[in-house]
């Protein structure tokens, strides 16, 4: 009955395609929802962190970087993920409040080093904004928050004024009562 | 179950009832024995499932809960547990009883320190023999690292300039009493050593690192000629302390642990610890999310089944042709199958509480027909060759026979119980998520020997394809994830959870004490119970048997660790 299983291998032998994968030269096809390097957005990270604190294995620290949009991420503080301990949960992709954290189908890491691991945003954004649109949102957010100073001035100085007209008013009352 | 009531008076302090499968009660100390007795005997509660120990030091107390079962006689589950002080804390062992108790004891003793009378052999089981300070598990545990400082170690440097770490907490400190010293006790190697009666008994070693074992574990036997005479056992060798690990996580990062405990059984593990906290948290999920995981569950039990039998044949010499490139061949397809759902190819961290993480792909069911089908005659192709493979029926029939009685004496479970003509299948037994619905049979074989084991495992791949196909007609549209609070904080509480594992029974406890980290997760995992069951198992066995039966029981050392 060993002929039998001699059949079987020359069967599979001669029936099955090729399983061995010719890997460095021509890289097996990944599924669309394949769990690789991280993609980040950094147009549309509003930097809040969520994604750091979810991390099982705190790989994620939030770091400056330039292209972002400061219109939303004020501090410009954006994800920098430590490879060298990521075991591509996805926790930190869920968590996203914005979307804007994925995972793709990139998938080679190797690094000499263990600083060569971790990738910083530059190295994880796949959208980013150029000098010029950075310097544009940065005069936008600079407009913005000195609009946002002049209001919060007037405000303050309404609210100042109110408050005295309340004192006055505070003021006249017990001399109206007193004249009453 | 007010028969417990009425027998014993006031031996049952508390009792809930949480479904008809589910029965909480806590039990007199004193009492223990003969209420577990008269369960056994009168109640059919013939499978002891495990046991677990909490701290509850806000309390002053350990508890331990026994987890017992019946095999088949009916469903339900009792959790009894006893309360003992935490300054004497001893309890009466169910040794006794179930044979099986032992282990559990064993790992309760040497993490929390609760003494177990009557216990033939309270010796650390999944810690080292060297291991200074001690109970570890326990919430005022002050060990390396120092949970209140952080320090790993205490650097020095010497004066020749050299620099020292010494790993806390280091001999001046054992020595100063700050930690209590381990109570003296024969290592495992002065245990086995004083097995040997003749001259012509030798102990021989299989592993930490041998072929036969999918990882680390020691495996002596003491062999007089040609047969063992007993085996011993140390686990421990990758012991990862993931229930420890788990009490500091919150609920969500926990399921990232529960891949790890065992990389075939991903899916499965992270479905009981997931299944245990939505009980917590009084969620069920949508119905599309509970065919996904049906789908996904036993996807990798095939791929689980295709591996553990490709390995071990391997070991067994299938001299003609080599069934493991085969079998890889086709777990692949599976692999990749999952791979398109999960995003990942062992480690899924998929499961969510109340659904899943992601819906299936465009047009997985017309990718997936194909390969199930081609899955199906391979398997059939594999069943008829094995059969005809003279030197496999050699090897496999009649070897390590496991009669019913024993099997569930041992406590084993999965395909090995079911080779041994019990038809216990957690999918029956508790059944959760769409399994209800769903045609299948239970897989069982007369012989229990290790080609039945075998044929059971191949069998079962085939019930699976036919389980994922009814799974691809009947699932319905709809949402994958229930509405879940903003932060996970399940009420105080405690709820069992079990699951069919590629190996067996698998059941998560976790208790919460309503902050947004589990008190405790306690893992019931399949192999930690064959492992148990190997030395019985192995006892006058030739020595070249060995390998046919320790690798017929499909075990993972990974899991057994934790
Ligand atoms: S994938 Fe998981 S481990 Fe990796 S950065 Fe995200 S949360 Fe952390
Ligand atoms: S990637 Fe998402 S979660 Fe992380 S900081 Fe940016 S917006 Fe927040």
């Amino acid at each position: 009955m060993v002929l039998k299983s001699l059949k079987y291998t020359l069967k599979t032998a001669l029936t099955t395609t090729e399983v061995t994968r010719l890997y460095p030269e021509v890289m097996m096809e990944l599924p669309a929802n394949e769990r690789g390097i991280h993609e980040l957005d950094a147009t549309t990270c509003i930097g809040c962190g969520s994604c750091a604190r979810v991390c099982p294995n705190s790989c994620i620290e939030m770091v400056p970087y330039k292209y972002g949009n400061p219109l939303k991420n004020r501090k410009m503080q954006f994800p920098q993920i430590d490879y060298g301990r990521c075991t591509f949960c996805g926790l930190c992709v869920d968590e996203c409040p914005v979307s804007c954290l994925k995972m793709g189908k990139r998938t080679e890491i190797a690094g000499w080093d263990r600083k060569d691991i971790v990738y910083g945003p530059d190295r994880i954004a796949v959208k980013k904004f150029s000098d010029k649109e950075v310097a544009e949102l940065e005069a936008e957010a600079k407009r913005q928050a000195e609009e946002k100073k002049k209001a919060a001035a007037a405000a303050a100085k309404e609210k100042a004024a109110k408050a005295k007209g309340k004192e006055n008013k505070a003021k006249t009352k017990p001399s109206e009562g007193g004249e009453a | 179950m007010s028969a417990i009531q009425s027998a014993f008076p006031g031996a049952v302090l508390e009792s809930k009832v949480e479904s008809d499968r589910r029965l909480w009660i806590t039990v007199d100390p004193k009492r223990l024995v003969e209420i577990t007795q008269f369960l056994r005997d009168k109640k059919d509660f013939d499978h002891y499932s495990g046991a677990a120990g909490i701290d509850k030091i806000n309390d002053n107390l350990f508890e331990v809960v026994e987890i017992l079962t019946s095999h088949g006689a009916h469903q339900v589950v009792v959790m009894m547990k006893v309360k003992v002080p935490r300054d004497s804390p001893s309890v009466r062992s169910l040794t006794g009883l179930y044979w099986n108790a032992n282990w559990y004891e064993r790992e309760i003793w040497e993490m929390y320190g609760i003494n177990f009378e009557g216990h033939p052999e309270l010796y650390p089981l999944l810690l080292p023999d060297e291991l200074v300070g001690y109970w570890p598990w326990r919430k005022d545990f002050k060990g390396y690292p120092d949970t209140t400082t952080g320090e790993r170690a205490i650097e020095q440097v010497g004066p020749d300039g050299y620099t020292e770490f010494k790993i806390m907490p280091h001999p001046e400190m054992i020595k100063a009493g700050v930690v209590p010293e381990r109570p003296k006790y024969p290592t495992f190697r002065e245990r086995e050593e004083a097995e040997i009666k003749s001259d012509s008994e030798m102990i021989m070693h299989m592993g930490p690192q041998h072929a036969i074992v999918p990882g680390p574990f020691l495996l002596d036997l003491l062999i007089e000629g040609e047969r063992v005479k007993k085996a011993f056992l140390d686990v421990g060798y990758i012991h990862k302390g993931i229930e420890k690990i788990m009490e500091n996580r919150t609920y969500l990062q926990g399921i990232v642990y529960t891949d790890r405990m065992c990389y075939l059984a991903s899916i499965t593990n992270n479905e009981a610890y997931c299944g245990a906290v939505e009980k917590l948290l009084g969620i069920t999920p949508p119905e599309r999310a509970q065919y996904i995981r049906v789908i996904l569950a036993e996807l990798s039990r095939i791929q689980s089944h295709l591996l553990g039998t490709g390995e071990f044949l391997t070991l067994l010499g299938a001299a003609t042709y080599s069934p493991f490139q085969y079998m890889i061949i086709d777990r692949e397809d599976i692999v990749y199958l999952m791979e398109s759902i999960t995003g990942a190819r062992i480690t899924h961290t998929f499961v969510r509480f109340g659904g899943v993480r992601n819906d299936l792909p465009d047009g997985f069911a017309d990718k997936a027909r194909p390969i199930l089908k081609r899955m199906r005659e391979r398997t059939e192709e594999y069943m008829d060759l094995l059969h005809s493979d003279p030197i496999y029926t050699r090897r496999m029939r009649g070897i390590g026979v496991l009669s019913p009685g024993d099997a569930r004496r041992l406590g084993v479970s999965g395909p090995p119980l079911r080779a041994s003509d019990t038809p216990y299948d957690m999918r029956r037994e508790d059944p959760i998520l769409v399994y209800p619905d769903l045609d299948f049979k239970v897989v069982t074989r007369k012989a229990g020997d290790a080609e039945a084991r075998v044929e059971v495992r191949l069998e079962e791949i085939l019930e699976s394809i036919h389980i994922i196909e009814q799974c691809l007609d009947q699932i319905p549209d709809g949402p994958i994830q229930e509405k879940l609070p903003k932060k996970i904080k399940p009420e105080p509480g405690e709820a069992y959870y079990r699951v069919e594992d590629p190996r067996g029974e698998m059941g998560f406890y976790v208790v919460s004490d309503g902050s947004e980290k589990p008190y405790r997760v306690k893992v019931r995992g399949p192999v930690y119970a064959y492992m148990q069951a190997l030395p019985p198992l192995l006892e006058g066995a030739y020595v070249a048997d060995v390998v046919a039966i320790a690798g017929s029981m499909d075990a993972c050392t990974s899991e057994v660790d934790r």
